[in-house]
């Protein structure tokens, strides 16, 4: 007779870690599954459908394609600054600001070449983005102010602003709707015909361009290093003389640029007008996006992907007669798991009597 | 009733929400847990009660029915954090958004609908025939009392003035040394984050059947993030928090006040005051140079017995 006992591994390797993520994110939607089935839905019929509609015709795949990027962007900047070991709950916020100073450019700004009016838009957007995590930043590293609830109530603040915006002075003086602005006059163009997949646009080479910069840049230059020790451990940072508080600040600014950058391309590629709403929770579902992908920024964009297929459900539960916000449920369903499963994994069983020398009479 | 008398009435009232939801939060987080669900909470509890009102119309009722499910939803937080010892922030948020999704689902049939019921005034003899505070103070329904004199009450007593209270905020200190001396560190940290979460679905309860009232979605607004700033800002002191939730009641009452008399600022900048005050009041105190607020020690942090 074997007896065994279960263990606690202080660390575990990555692989195991997501493998851990992908169990647990399946059990989830395992779970919700039952949730269905116990309202009288057939979950299966249903998950069926949603890949079917997101995955079954050219069309699906760009609405996904279309859907991820924001949340591929969200998830990057939550990667970012989860890699230095901070929160960015106000991704929400920091894309609403950049969409809102994207916008800002193309309706009022100077019409020159497309090229150099996405590229203000962009940079704009950035620098919106970037603002509006500062004072929340500085909090943070000069009074120790909690970065997770500073970042947070400002995406309230944005997302009130906005609707201010586009209700009020920037709303559009011709249309019918309540709280929109006028169609950017030159929105970000559509890919090539002949790579056929008409309906995106450029954003997407964005998306997946800074997603490798960011890898590369963790991974080959001395700034990705110096953010990955302060995020390890700031004191071992401190005392190889890195600068700890300028890596910080430099990462939660980048992060809310990335963030508005976000914002700039759903608005200048997908939506092409600032509205209430341009955000459907986008921030948030980033955070899930870093977390599922351990923060590194080419796994946001594989679970960029998915978190994306988990929203289309919300749409389709939406035709059953399901309310779209069970796609929020099955979000926070997913991360409570997520979060589970990590620890889970820190587990292991093993036998309780050692293997006698070499020969192994067991 | 006079201007004065009206905004502290709305003071009181708004605030009572926030006093309720970060009193529950205090007491997690005195234990070393750190919810950040509270919103999730409020926006379950706010929903189930407008639920159970709409077939019995029963105010008591419905605050069962939140309390009921905002024990539910700690269970599985506190097993997550507690038992399992996942990740604090990330398990707060997911019961903020599995809160918010759900309530939102379920709660489809009766958005936008007035609740059935709503809780009585209960004037206090004597005292609500005081002038201009009279009739702000002493004419406010059951909740509002608990939220501003009955709950710190006691929960001051419990922590700070008994041996339970003591072992309670040792646990958030140092859960190594309690688990030395033979006190339950994870049993007690379980039952504490049940019932904050419970107080702050509670919370909940009072927004939609008090303050708004009627249920629909996003009505919690927010208020769960500020209930958390708040229980930070107050160093983690029930009457402080109380104070603290009036101020913030104070600022909204303002917002409403400027915007019924039409004193020309746009509503929406009106409604980014709360959150606004909220973020300077976080750094409030290191402003001012008292330092950081002590925080309990072992806040955020999971206990393994195996690490001592």
């Amino acid at each position: 007779m074997r007896g065994f006992v279960v263990q606690r591994v202080p660390s575990v390797s990555g692989r195991v870690r997501n493998a851990a993520y992908a169990v647990s994110a399946l059990v989830a939607v395992f779970v919700a599954g039952l949730l269905l089935a116990a309202l009288g839905l057939h979950p299966l019929a249903l998950g069926g459908s949603v890949l079917k509609q997101s995955l079954g015709s050219r069309f699906g795949v760009q609405d996904l394609l279309l859907l991820a990027s924001p949340l591929v962007m969200c998830g990057l900047s939550v990667s970012l600054m989860l890699r230095v070991g901070l929160w960015n709950i106000g991704a929400d916020g920091q894309f609403y600001v950049g969409a809102a100073c994207a916008a800002g450019v193309a309706l009022f700004g100077p019409h020159g070449s497309p090229l150099l009016v996405q590229i203000t838009m962009g940079l704009a957007a950035m620098a919106g983005g970037a603002l509006w995590i500062a004072v929340p930043a500085l909090a943070r590293l000069l009074l120790g102010t909690s970065e997770i609830i500073a970042t947070l109530l400002l995406n309230f603040v944005a997302r009130l602003g906005l609707d201010w915006l586009v209700t009020g002075p920037w709303r559009d003086p011709h249309g019918m709707a309540a709280a929109q602005t006028a169609r950017i006059p030159d929105p970000l163009p559509k890919l090539p015909r002949d790579w056929h997949l008409g309906g995106l646009h450029w954003g997407l080479a964005v998306v997946l361009g800074l997603a490798a910069l960011l890898a590369a840049a963790f991974r080959f230059t001395r700034w990705g290093f110096e953010l990955r020790i302060c995020g390890a451990n700031r004191d071992t940072a401190a005392y190889a003389g890195m600068n700890v508080r300028r890596r910080l600040f430099q990462a939660m600014l980048l992060g809310g640029a990335i963030a508005g950058l976000g914002g700039m391309l759903e608005l200048s590629g997908t939506v092409h007008r600032l509205q209430s709403g341009l955000s459907n929770g986008y921030g948030y579902v980033g955070i899930i996006v870093a977390v599922l992908a351990a923060s590194s920024p080419l796994g946001c964009v594989f679970t960029g992907l998915l978190m994306a297929l988990v929203l289309n459900a919300g749409l389709v539960l939406q035709t059953q007669g399901v309310p779209s916000s069970a796609a929020l449920a099955l979000t926070g369903l997913i991360l409570l798991f997520a979060a589970i499963g990590e620890r889970l994994a820190h587990y292991r069983i093993v036998p309780t009597r050692p293997v006698a020398g070499a020969g192994g009479v067991a | 009733m006079s201007v004065v008398s009206g905004l502290l009435s709305n003071a009181l009232v708004s605030g009572a929400v926030l006093a309720l939801a970060g009193l529950g939060e205090l007491l997690a987080e005195r234990v070393g847990v750190l919810n950040l669900g509270v919103e999730g909470l409020m926006a379950l509890g706010a929903m189930s009660a407008v639920a159970a009102v709409s077939g019995t119309h029963d105010p008591a009722v419905g605050v069962l029915a939140a309390l009921a499910t905002g024990a539910a939803a700690g269970s599985l937080f506190a097993f997550a954090t507690v038992v399992a010892r996942a990740s604090q922030v990330l398990c707060g948020m997911a019961l903020t958004m599995g809160g918010m999704g759900l309530a939102a689902t379920l709660g489809r049939p009766f958005a936008g609908q007035p609740s059935a019921a709503t809780f009585p005034v209960l004037p206090i003899p004597l005292l609500d025939r005081l002038p201009v505070l009279g009739d702000a103070l002493f004419r406010q329904s059951l909740p509002v009392y608990v939220a501003f004199l009955i709950l710190p009450l006691f929960l001051h007593w419990l922590l700070f003035r008994t041996r339970h209270g003591l072992a309670l905020r040792a646990i958030g200190e140092n859960p190594a040394a309690c688990d030395a001396v033979g006190m339950k560190v994870l049993p007690l940290r379980f039952a504490y984050v049940v019932l904050g979460a419970a107080i702050s679905a509670g919370a909940g309860a009072y927004l939609t059947l008090g303050f708004v009232p009627s249920w629909s979605d996003g009505v919690t607004a927010g208020r769960g993030w500020i209930a958390v700033a708040l229980v930070i800002f107050a160093g983690y002191r029930p009457w402080r928090i109380v104070a603290g939730a009036l101020l913030f009641g104070f600022v909204g009452a303002l917002g409403y006040l400027a915007q019924a008399r039409d004193w020309g600022i746009p509503s929406a900048f009106l409604g980014m005051l709360p959150y606004l005050v909220t973020l300077l009041f976080m750094m409030l105190p290191a402003l001012t140079g008292r330092g950081r607020v002590a925080a309990p020690a072992a806040l955020g942090v999971a206990y393994y017995r195996d690490q001592r």
